[in-house]
């Protein structure tokens, strides 16, 4: 930590937060399927540059493995998983929505303001480095769950998910410098499983009902 | 004794890689028999040895107390009988041609894989390796759902997927916000995400980051125990997943789910005291209760009434540790217990009527008891339990609850009667609609194999059912007095 001094080394570790804070906006702005799954490995990203960066400042190193294995797993598996799916089901923009793109950012915004509100007294629990990461990162996981909410394409909502896993993922490394490197390889290998679970789910779908527009699912009502 | 624990969390992944390269049917049989008694044997020699010494370690992952056993007695008993009867249901299924051999041992390894994640979920001294315990069963449990892909079983198992996820993220989130809590008293270490040490600092955490972990948990774990309003995609997935899925999601995993809010909520209570966590889980317990009594009365498909039942029944054991005092909270465990065994005994016996039938609709059942008098009675018998009647456990626990609601808030008493009542004549009603009465439909013959392992789980299920009601062996009243000193109580038991 000894060579950048540590309000810079805080507002880094901050700047990097908030970027990951902007591609959530852009993925809730984005009708176009493919863009959305690539915003979502670009998010990765910056996920995996805010792992290296706390590694880096704090001198704990095996978060530098979280950060390989954000890459490998969320900005080059997952992604290309998703890319095959959309390019087999043949969708490339979401025209319906179930809640508009405008309001859609508004509520967002709120989400943000919520999150900061929510967070504000265990604030000064964390580390000086890391202050405002917790806020940030709840503010991902909730714009993950309203995307999921918000857009009917199994895909999105997928997106969403994993939206949510990335913010989750920053909450636990940067407000909480990591949770020991088993737990973390455990919640890997679970967000891979999860991602291949949802590939087999989504080509299922595809075979039987033609489409995977959630809204079509409606054999189950009461 | 910290051998028999390890084999009892092993037995299963060993049995379910295994279950992959096994090539005949019978090989099946003899494999998951001898699983099924493999989990029996260890799980007694577990829950014997923390009856008398209280604790069990292994390293420093593995830790079993009163609470953990009590989760192991149930998932291994439940688990072997709902193996036996796996083999039954399934070996049915491929003698019809419904499913190939290849899906068949697919089935038994995640039906495995899923009871491995469950066992080890419950006995891991650690609060983020269970988030990744829970996190397996519900990632096994989403495949099972959607296994026999027809488009119903998928719609359930994609809503499964979606919500489960969701809650489970939000179930991580509380996880982390705990770790930050901890972190702050104990360091960045791996001591810091476990239970034993987790208990001894509760009173030393920040009270405002452990409440809102707690919301959090609890919205995440909830969404796996049904609670209402979270509970949408727990009829679909148990009407729709294969029955002794069916059986095991809602006699095992929404323990599970609830297992995990409690071990949040006993930190939690040291930590801010019995007020904040109580008031919640008594309101979701009512709505709960409310919800699943109004939709029982609706229900034209008999796999998701009693799926709506589990909603009901896990209510009512929110109810009853949300109240808390010894009554309260003895009554909670004893009815998770209760349930767990009455559940699976009616799940095993609808899907008895399901191969015999070839149909889930309550109206076209009619003569149960005359045509198939074990399954017919059986069914009869556990619901008879599932509603509360004397002399079957659930019958006990509820009046136990009620007793200490009316001590504490008679208000809560009187609601809850009153939904107990609606949901016992509902229930009734409906079972007794197929139970009784002259047989309109042809029975559909099932293969003597299949009997004797489905007739085994049955009569193992009722036994273990009829014997809980009644007596309350040593081991476990040595269970119940540290469990529930741990939720702050103290019961005197005979």
């Amino acid at each position: 930590m000894g060579v950048i001094r540590p309000d810079i080394a805080s507002q880094m570790v901050d700047l990097c937060a908030a970027l990951l804070l902007l591609t959530c906006f852009a993925i809730v702005a984005q009708r176009r399927l493919s863009a959305c799954v690539d915003l979502f490995a670009l998010q990765s990203a910056f996920l995996a540059v805010t792992a290296a960066l706390m590694a880096f400042l704090t001198g704990i190193h095996h978060i530098f493995i979280a950060a390989l294995l954000t890459v490998i797993i969320k900005v080059i598996i997952i992604p290309r998983i998703l890319k095959k799916v959309i390019k087999r089901l043949n969708v490339t923009r979401e025209l319906v929505l179930n809640i508009n793109i405008p309001p859609s950012l508004l509520i967002c915004g709120a989400l943000v303001i919520l999150a900061f509100y929510i967070t504000q007294p265990i604030i000064s629990l964390g580390f000086l480095l890391t202050k405002d990461s917790l806020a940030i990162s709840l503010a991902i996981v909730l714009i993950g769950f309203f995307t999921m909410i918000a857009r009917k394409k199994a895909v999105t909502q997928v997106v969403g998910f994993l939206v949510m896993e990335n913010g989750l993922f920053l909450g636990a490394t940067a407000a909480a410098y990591g949770m020991p490197l088993i737990v973390e390889l455990g919640v890997f290998f679970d967000v891979l499983v999860a991602g291949l679970i949802i590939g087999i789910f989504t080509h299922r779908l595809q075979d039987t009902f033609d489409s995977v527009d959630t809204s079509k699912l409606t054999e189950l009502k009461e | 004794m910290g051998f028999a624990l390890t084999v009892l969390i092993a037995a299963p992944l060993v049995a379910g890689l295994s279950s992959l390269v096994v090539r005949t049917r019978r090989a099946m049989e003899w494999l998951q028999c001898a699983h099924a008694a493999v989990l029996l044997a260890m799980m007694s020699v577990v829950v014997m040895n923390v009856a008398e010494e209280s604790v069990i370690t292994v390293g420093i992952l593995l830790r079993a107390d009163a609470l953990s056993a009590f989760m192991d007695l149930m998932l291994a008993f439940v688990g072997a009988t709902g193996l036996l009867y796996a083999l039954g249901y399934m070996g049915e299924e491929v003698t019809r041609g419904h499913v190939l051999h290849r899906h068949y041992k697919r089935f038994f390894c995640l039906f495995n894989l899923y009871l491995f994640a469950m066992l080890s979920a419950a006995n891991v001294d650690n609060i983020a390796l269970m988030w990744i315990a829970i996190e397996g069963s519900t990632l096994s449990a989403a495949l099972l759902i959607g296994f026999e892909k027809t488009k119903a079983a998928l719609e359930a198992g994609w809503k499964y997927i979606i919500l489960s996820f969701v809650g489970i993220a939000l179930a991580l989130f509380g996880t982390v916000l705990v770790y930050y809590a901890s972190e702050h008293v104990l360091g960045v270490s791996m001591e810091a995400l476990s239970w034993k040490e987790l208990y001894r600092i509760a009173p030393d955490l920040n009270p405002i980051a452990l409440k809102l972990a707690f919301v959090f948990v609890l919205i995440g774990y909830g969404t796996k125990a049904g609670v209402a309003p979270m509970h949408t995609w727990l009829s679909e997935a148990h009407g729709e997943a294969p029955t002794p899925v069916s059986a095991m999601l809602s006699g095992l995993m929404l323990n599970l789910a609830l297992y995990a809010v409690l071990r949040f909520k006993s930190i939690v209570d040291r930590t801010v005291g019995m007020d904040f966590t109580g008031p919640i889980l008594l309101v979701l317990g009512l709505l709960s209760v409310t919800i699943a009594a109004i939709y029982l009365l609706v229900q034209r498909d008999y796999k998701r009434l009693f799926a709506y039942s589990s909603i009901e029944h896990v209510g009512i054991a929110l109810v009853g540790f949300g109240i808390g005092g010894p009554l309260g909270v003895f009554g909670g465990l004893f009815h998770m217990l209760n349930h767990a065994l009455a559940k699976s005994t009616v799940f095993y016996a609808a899907g008895m009527v399901m191969l015999r039938r070839g149909h889930k609709t309550i109206e076209r059942v009619t003569g149960l008891v005359r045509q198939m008098p074990l399954v017919g009675g059986s069914m009869m018998l556990a619901t008879l339990a599932l509603a509360g009647m004397p002399p079957f456990g659930l019958f006990v626990s509820e009046v136990l609850i009620t007793t200490e609601a009316y001590g504490q808030r008679p208000w809560v008493a009187y609601v809850f009667l009153c939904l107990l009542a609606v949901a016992f004549a509902t229930l009734l009603y409906q079972v007794s609609r197929m139970a009784m009465g002259e047989p309109m439909e042809k029975d559909i013959p099932v293969t003597d194999r299949t009997n004797r392992f489905t007739t085994s789980a049955l009569v193992a299920n009722l036994a273990a059912m009829g014997y809980a009601g009644t007596h309350m062996p040593g081991f476990l009243r040595d269970l119940f007095i540290p469990m529930t000193r741990f939720f702050g109580v103290i019961v005197e038991l005979p």
